[in-house]
């Protein structure tokens, strides 16, 4: 659901606002604006449209009283406002949802203040409650928790990461930024220092991991997207996709989806081929290999070497 | 839009504090801003502020005028208005603010915690960091209406497109008694029980096409006494599999297989090590371990092995 409209936002905000305002007379413009986050200007214009609201009739006393004298802020009569409009359904499952999420996984927040508030939640929402269940746990999240002190603390770290497109091991120390759970994985995000340029990690490839005690130095690009970012050097790769590997076009950024021959067929961008002829290899003969032709023999010499491994210990059959 | 601004709020204090509930007309005629001299004009200015107040949560009720007018009118209880005490404590509030803004949806619920700290008497607890080096990417599309569904116990009705149907083909349309919302691995899912097929399933929400919509009246099914079922229904927990497979590992990736394996490992030839690992999906354990390339090995049992080696075959003999 989108945002409300300006006028209902501002409706909202004078709603939640006008209990809090009736409890503290005389607070200041400037511990208003801290809590609401209103300007001087949007501030005094609310209490402007509330003198003119009230009891239908509209006589003295029937009119809410609110006023701006110096830098103190006064709201009364106004008593059908003295508590907040109750959560919206929309509100209380954001919430609960959100919270969900952060408690399912150790070492990201305070799990037991989550667990509370989720209570709370639950009661709010009656019956049985919402039944919403969010499971973020992925191979390598034990290391979360240190992750996200390294993150806050600033510290760069030393990780011993195994590279998934060059099916290499290296060390490297990176300057953590954030870690981001996504599409069933997480990773760290930060300036990898090998490399000299944004990296993301995935958790379950860091072998090992320790704080350097170093200080970190970078700042984080602003948005940075996860995972992904194209670049004029990608190659583009056809893939056919037969049934049993159509789910494949759901996890990938695919530029385009259609079918040929009552296939499906899937076009994207990469900076690594390797990569993706890893894919193909997982996916046996599922899926094929349009173009490029280079991308077909990596997948087959990769593949080739596979079974041989399997030759090697007799029953490759 | 003052004008309007106004008129919402003298309509909610008018329909709050009323003894009885207000007809139309009464409204038109008492609540400031509503003096329409043209019917219509009136009518479609009511509809609309009743729509928008009700979707941000007011709780606008419509019932006949009392016990011998049988006439709608539209009152405001305010006890249902209320937020009830809710008392969350500090350390609370702030998990709060963490969630929404690790997962994104301050916009969505930001004004909802302003609730919760003015219901705590002093909301002084400052927005969460802008950037708290947190990021969940958690996006639930039809969240309020099958959340809705569930708590009043109502059927829904969407199209669904399965994995594996042709793009050509129109999506089928489900009926479900929604049960939960579930997320694993990246993916949610709305469990409850098809009415075509009698069972319970899951149904992944990105595949739904189109609208959801409730069907049927409030209170039409029980709600399923536990939450058994839903890891039947979807799929992927980890470490839930019963079956298991061997493998050998290079020792290039024996750490990661470790961690699957969770511990143990035998020393094995060449340096290599022997795990067990849980095998549950035999397709999605060929993708696992194909994964590795040649660093890895399946050895038995004999069925998930030749699987493995047929794919590799499919794929060399496809490309020559």
């Amino acid at each position: 659901m989108s945002r409300p409209a300006p006028t209902l936002a501002r409706l909202e905000r004078i709603l939640t606002m006008v209990p809090w305002l009736l409890t503290n007379p005389g607070v200041s413009v400037e511990e208003v604006g801290e809590r609401f986050g209103v300007s001087r200007e949007e501030l005094a214009d609310d209490l402007d449209i509330l003198g003119y609201c009230g009891l239908p009739g509209y006589g003295g006393g029937d009119l809410v009283e609110a006023w701006l004298v110096g830098d103190r802020v006064t709201v009364r009569m106004a008593d059908f406002f003295s508590r907040p409009l109750r959560l919206s359904l929309r509100e209380a499952v954001t919430m609960l949802l959100a919270a969900r999420a952060l408690g399912s996984v150790e070492g990201l927040a305070d799990s037991d203040a989550l667990r509370r508030a989720v209570d709370k939640l639950q009661a709010l929402l009656g019956g049985d409650g919402a039944r919403v269940a969010v499971d973020l746990s992925a191979p390598g999240d034990e290391l979360l928790g240190v992750l996200r002190r390294a993150v806050e603390d600033g510290e760069v770290v030393r990780l011993v990461y195994r590279s998934a497109s060059k099916a290499q091991t290296t060390e490297r120390n990176v300057e953590p930024w954030a870690v981001v759970g996504s599409g069933g994985s997480w990773y760290l995000q930060g300036w990898c220092r090998l490399a000299t340029a944004p990296r993301d990690f995935r958790l379950d490839r860091i072998r090992s991991l320790e704080p350097t005690g170093e200080r970190v130095t970078s700042q984080r690009d602003a948005g940075t997207p996860p995972v992904y970012q194209p670049s004029p050097d990608d190659v583009e790769v056809v893939l056919d996709l037969a049934p049993s590997a159509a789910w494949v076009a759901e996890w990938l950024v695919i530029d385009e989806v259609g079918t040929h021959n009552g296939v499906r067929r899937v076009r994207l961008r990469t900076a690594n081929l390797d990569w993706v002829a890893r894919l193909v290899v997982r996916l046996g003969g599922a899926a094929s290999v349009v173009t490029p032709a280079a991308l077909t023999n990596r997948a087959v010499k990769l593949a080739t070497a596979t079974l041989r491994r399997y030759q090697r210990s007799g029953n490759g059959k | 839009m003052t004008e309007r601004l106004e008129r919402l709020i003298n309509l909610v204090i008018a329909l709050r504090e009323t003894r009885r509930p207000m007809p139309a007309e009464q409204i038109r005629q008492r609540v400031a801003g509503y003096g329409q001299p043209d019917a219509d004009a009136f009518r479609r200015m009511f509809e609309r502020d009743k729509a928008d107040l009700r979707d941000l949560g007011v709780p606008i009720e419509t019932t006949p005028l009392d016990r011998w007018d049988d006439r709608q009118g539209y009152r405001i209880d305010p006890r249902r208005y209320d937020l009830p005490p809710m008392h969350l404590e500090p350390d609370e509030l702030g998990a709060l603010a963490l969630a929404l803004q690790a997962t994104g949806m301050v916009d969505e619920a930001g004004t909802g915690l302003l609730k919760l700290r003015v219901d705590a008497g002093d909301p002084a607890v400052g927005p969460a960091a802008p950037d708290p080096g947190l990021g969940i990417a958690l996006d639930a599309p039809y969240r309020d209406v099958l959340v809705a569904a569930q708590l009043s116990r109502t059927a829904v009705r969407f199209s669904y497109r399965a994995a594996d149907q042709p793009l050509d083909r129109e999506p089928a349309v489900r009926t479900v008694d929604p049960h939960a919302l579930v997320h694993r691995r990246g993916r949610w899912y709305l469990v409850g029980r098809d009415h075509n097929r009698d069972e319970r399933r899951a149904f992944r929400l990105d595949r739904i096409d189109g609208k959801v919509r409730t069907v049927g009246d409030p209170g039409s099914f029980a709600a399923p006494d536990d939450d058994a079922g839903v890891d039947d229904v979807v799929p992927g927990k980890p470490g839930d599999a019963p079956a298991t497979a061997e493998v050998l590992a290079s020792p290039e990736v024996a750490w990661q297989v470790a961690r699957r394996a969770r511990g143990g490992g035998l020393a094995a030839d060449g340096g290599w090590t022997r795990f067990t690992v849980s095998a549950g999906d035999p397709n999605a354990f060929a993708l696992w371990a194909l994964e590795f390339g040649p660093e890895l090995e399946v050895v038995g049992p004999p069925e998930l092995r030749t699987a493995v080696v047929a794919r590799l075959r499919g794929l060399v003999e496809g490309a020559t």
